[in-house]
């Protein structure tokens, strides 16, 4: 229960800055692809640097987490294939829609039918993915 | 709210990594709410047949995410900045959130369903937790995730908003 409070709590910020940031904005986006403004390259990689520098001084400091276990964190393994022929085609979508996951999230509030609309297109997609998937090269 | 800078938000969104790791040991991603979504429409199928107990807390987060979206926009406390209007693709389409697009959305969703699973992550989990401990997988999925936007966004939108 309180785990469960606390996700719910941290996607609230999490969807806030998203918001307040303008990251769920297709023109952001289209804009991003199209060099013309600095703001989601900063926005990305000044997270990048902070989430990987915090973690790293977290880890070096030995801080504990909630239920006092060290912090650890996994790599993701690498699918030669899937890793680019599936990003391709997600960053396909993340051009047509402006958003990737998370903004999906927050289209719901900004217009709803849009949010799901593409949400139900997200889970068709994983549903094909897992029809799909032991016939695609890894 | 005016616009965050980047060099405001861009930390703040970094330290939800540090900060879903001590309160949650969870590493951001969110692209598994997908497959625990789907696993409610194929069960029976090997891929969707799994723990989905791991992932609740991805969909939990999603549901914050959505939530603090419906506040937002209901309370209109969001603040659209006026973006250059001589840019060429701020002309493909004046309100492209509408259901007169639906079904460039439904594709779009589909691609990034289907293309987030295949790659194993999407911009949370690769774009910023992964690259963030230099993961490899991530590094190329993310150069791949840009490779694919950029070729729709120069080459298949002016062409679907050709007027």
């Amino acid at each position: 229960m309180r785990n469960t409070v606390k996700s719910i709590l941290l996607g609230a910020v999490f969807g806030s800055i998203l918001i307040f940031s303008d990251a769920f904005n297709w023109y952001r986006i289209q804009e991003m692809f199209h060099f013309d403004s600095f703001h989601m390259y900063g926005l990305i990689g000044s997270a990048i640097v902070v989430a990987g520098s915090v973690t790293w001084l977290l880890k070096k400091a030995g801080v504990k987490s909630a239920s006092k276990q060290l912090i650890q964190t996994k790599k993701k393994e690498i699918r030669p294939v899937g890793n680019s022929i599936g990003g391709l085609i997600f960053g396909a979508g993340w051009a047509l829609t402006g958003a990737c996951t998370a903004p999906i999230f927050i289209l719901i509030g900004y217009q709803w039918e849009i949010g799901i609309i593409t949400l139900a297109g997200a889970v068709i997609g994983a549903v094909l993915y897992g029809i799909l998937n032991k016939k695609l090269p890894l | 709210m005016s616009l965050l800078p980047w060099y405001i938000a861009g930390p703040l969104i970094g330290l939800m990594v540090p900060i879903l790791l001590i309160a949650r040991e969870k590493q951001l991603g969110l692209s598994s709410t997908y497959r625990y979504l789907g696993s409610f429409i194929l069960p029976r199928n090997s891929y969707f047949n799994y723990d989905r107990k791991k992932d609740a807390w991805q969909v939990q987060f999603a549901i914050g995410i959505a939530s603090a979206a419906i506040l937002i926009f209901q309370f209109d406390l969001y603040e659209s900045e006026s973006l250059d209007s001589s840019k060429e693709y701020l002309r493909y389409f004046p309100e492209v959130c509408s259901l007169q697009n639906w079904f460039m959305f439904a594709i779009g969703g589909i691609f990034v369903g289907f293309g987030a699973r295949y790659a194993g992550g999407c911009t949370a989990g690769h774009c910023i937790m992964g690259n963030s401990q230099l993961s490899v997988s991530s590094i190329l999925s993310t150069c791949m995730f840009f490779a694919g936007g950029l070729a729709v966004s120069h080459f298949i939108l002016p062409y679907l908003f050709k007027s």
